[in-house]
């Protein structure tokens, strides 16, 4: 992994500046984010509950596609927007992990989760854990991880807005902090602001909205990028093919970049952590019914791989430009090649070296920008609800009133918005790579206990708390000797490539350690199950009911309801 | 003077410091007791997760057992206090900002006296918070009663 981000891992990245972006302030570009951001709170406010009574009563619901188009707003970030394309241009066929990794991860999700985490049906994904396995314990620690990931995952999407957001605003200057940081603090800023200002309309985000301006934003970006420089016509997603001849071989050529043990670890963590995602899993529990779950996937899929299909062109596209306009793109001997910043927007340095006019590399910015805020925003919330839900009005309050959760909620915002900016100022590494150590978190963490909880029923609480703290302490070793050097801490023992363990950062890289993490948690989950107690039969027949083949009857139940509170 | 009177409710000490009072004002004036729990949209956002707001928006609140318990818990005490004064009373929830859901509750319904609880927050609390009373009390043209919950001992 060092070796990959070496242009990354010592030099200070606090002046992070994307070489040949263009950074000052433009007014349309500006505009047009700050519209997305409106756009996706007039609809939330339009669709706002109704303040009205009568709500008991079935409302309207939401079919597979709109569903579908759900889970891909909610997972389209800056890491797929911007990071996927990054990589690929940086990192070449290495980047593919990143696409293999996070399609793949949603069959999984298909075949194994997602009617039944319907079927179970709670609110929060540590509800599960606590409620599965019958312990507080158990329930915090998910809290704490999903917490976590929120925090990790954050970094990499701060490091996108902050990048991205110099073309747009420029260097806004803030005294004792670079353009870059600035723009960090800026952006962190409004996405706090926004998340305030839906929660206090009660406009909660519409997703299938915000899919469709993301996606048009990111594919008019390709089409007229591959259009413009005669790269392609109608199919960039194949014609970028006819390219790879002149592409330098770092490029197009297998395992030049990241060995082949590094891109199976990468892709495998990518996968788990997809099926360990808290809010990827909860979307399940609310959908109306087990088929609706499965379909809603497929269609997810097919909607991210919109995105994922093209990235890989746009990339090719970007290293070409940046070759022909700012100066070879890998490392030789009298250049370093491109950095991690500029590759980290090169879907917009793309637009914009093509010479497009001003507005419309503003709009594929915008799009950038607009998918990390409304991503962060989601994991921002799923971080507050696991410390105001789980944690403090199940385990610390019971009597806990909405007011005193809407307290502890906004608190624990302001608290991951502080944390994430502080992280965000001089991060460790490329927005992929960051957000991957949060799916290696949910990987080795999550995915086992979701995966066991539903499928094993002798599963229980002393082999949940053993894999559990075993999932952590395996992804925080890697985290220790490879990341946390990068900021400081540690940095005496770190060596000159600033990982304190080369050895070990190559069996267990940071970015993938879920290929070790996840046999060995199941292994250790499973070891204590069996020779512990077996879970009592509540515990057996509600994971039964989880894959009981009689269909749920929502309709029914909602009229019972209505009848019973009259 | 009075017929209806309305004592919104989110099952706090706050919300019932002004249950007795409203009672005994029902009762001297031959009114109907209505108490609402709004199920505050902010906090199934911050608490639950957007999904849930999602859940709530298609009305599947059935699926939500703990957060009708606490409604049910919550306007209970009011019709358990109503009761014991043999006071008519009707229970109600709703969903959506708690001081927008009490204002269109007082618009759509023949309301004549606002009866709640004030927590009389200060410091931090009240710039995170806000207060629920006061918003009612500046965007409704009814009387409201503000029963401050520390009031007690003053008396």
């Amino acid at each position: 992994m060092s070796a990959l981000f070496e242009a990354s891992g010592l030099v200070a990245q606090s002046g992070l500046l994307p070489e040949g972006l263009d950074v000052s302030f433009k007014a349309l570009p500006a505009v047009m984010v700050t519209a997305m951001l409106a756009v996706f709170l007039a609809i939330g406010y339009v669709f706002k509950v109704a303040d009205t009574e009568g709500m008991w009563v079935a409302g309207r619901s939401i079919g597979n596609v709109e569903n579908g188009m759900a889970i891909g707003a909610n997972w389209m970030s800056a890491a797929s927007y911007l990071g996927m394309a990054a990589l690929i241009a940086t990192s070449g066929f290495y980047g593919l992990s990143f696409v293999v990794g996070w399609s793949t991860g949603y069959f999984i999700l298909l075949i194994f989760m997602a009617a039944q985490m319907r079927r179970f049906g709670k609110y929060t994904a540590p509800d599960f854990v606590g409620d599965r396995f019958n312990s507080d314990t158990a329930r915090a620690i998910a809290a704490v991880t999903t917490f976590l990931i929120g925090f990790v995952y954050a970094i990499g999407q701060a490091r996108g807005m902050g990048l991205v957001g110099l073309y747009i605003f420029g260097d806004i200057g803030i005294p004792g902090l670079t353009g870059y940081q600035s723009m960090v603090v800026l952006m962190m800023a409004i996405t706090v602001g926004y998340l305030t200002l839906s929660g206090m309309l009660g406009a909660t985000k519409n997703m299938a909205v915000q899919y469709v301006i993301l996606i048009v934003a990111f594919l008019a970006g390709l089409y007229v990028v591959g259009f413009t420089n005669g790269y392609s016509t109608v199919l960039p997603h194949i014609e970028y093919g006819a390219m790879f001849s002149a592409l330098a071989s770092e490029f197009s050529e297998p395992f030049v970049t990241g060995g082949y043990y590094l891109w199976i670890a990468t892709a495998f963590s990518l996968v788990v952590g997809t099926c360990g995602l808290p809010h990827v899993l909860v979307r399940f529990y609310t959908v109306e019914s087990e088929r609706t779950a499965r379909w809603s996937t497929v269609w997810g899929l097919f909607f991210i791989c919109l995105l994922y299909l093209s990235a890989p062109a746009f990339a090719a596209f970007g290293t070409d430009l940046y070759a022909e306009n700012i100066g070879p793109v890998y490392e030789t001997a009298n250049s370093a090649g491109m950095t991690d910043a500029a590759g980290d927007v090169i879907v917009v340095l793309a637009a914009q070296l093509s010479n497009l006019p001003t507005w419309f590399v503003g709009l594929v910015a915008a799009g950038g920008i607009a998918a990390a805020i409304a991503t962060t925003a989601g994991l921002f919330i799923a971080g507050s609800s696991a410390i105001s839900h789980d944690i403090y009005a199940n385990i610390i309050n019971e009597d806990a009133t909405q007011r005193q959760q809407v307290l502890v909620g906004r608190l624990s915002i302001i608290a991951l918005g502080a944390i994430t900016t502080l992280a965000a100022l001089d991060p460790a590494a490329p927005i992929a790579a960051l957000v991957s150590y949060a799916f290696s978190l949910a990987g080795a963490v999550l995915f086992p206990m979701f995966f066991l909880g539903l499928w094993w029923e002798n599963t229980n609480r002393q082999g949940a708390l053993a894999g559990m703290s075993t999932g952590l302490t395996i992804w925080a070793i890697p985290m220790v000797n490879e990341v946390v050097p990068a900021y400081g801490i540690l940095g005496g023992v770190a060596g000159a490539d600033g990982v304190i363990s080369a050895t070990l950062a190559q069996w267990l890289p940071a970015i993938g350690s879920a290929l070790v993490a996840v046999p060995v948690v199941f292994g250790v989950t499973i070891a204590v199950s069996l020779v512990t107690a077996e879970p009592d039969l509540a515990t057996k027949q509600l994971v039964r009911q989880c894959h009981s083949p009689k269909p749920m009857d929502r309709q029914q139940s909602a009229e019972d309801a209505v009848s019973g509170d009259d | 003077m009075y017929d209806d009177i309305l004592v919104p409710t989110d099952g706090s000490e706050t919300a019932e410091a002004a249950v007795d009072q409203a009672v005994d004002l029902a009762e001297k004036y031959g009114a109907t007791v209505h108490a609402l729990y709004v199920v505050d949209v902010d906090a199934t956002n911050l608490a639950l997760g957007t999904e849930q707001v999602e859940r709530v928006r298609r009305g599947d609140l059935d699926e939500m057992p703990e957060v009708k318990a606490k409604a049910d818990e919550a306007t209970g005490y009011v019709a358990d206090a109503a009761a014991e004064r043999g006071i008519a009373v009707e229970e109600h929830v709703t969903a959506g900002s708690p001081a927008r859901a009490i204002r269109k509750f007082v618009e759509d319904n023949d309301v004549d006296l606002v009866v709640m609880g004030s927590h009389g927050r200060s410091g931090l609390s009240r710039v995170v918070l806000g207060s629920v009373a006061e918003k009612v009390l500046r965007r409704t043209r009814l009387p409201v009663l503000v029963v401050d919950v520390h009031g007690d001992h003053v008396e």
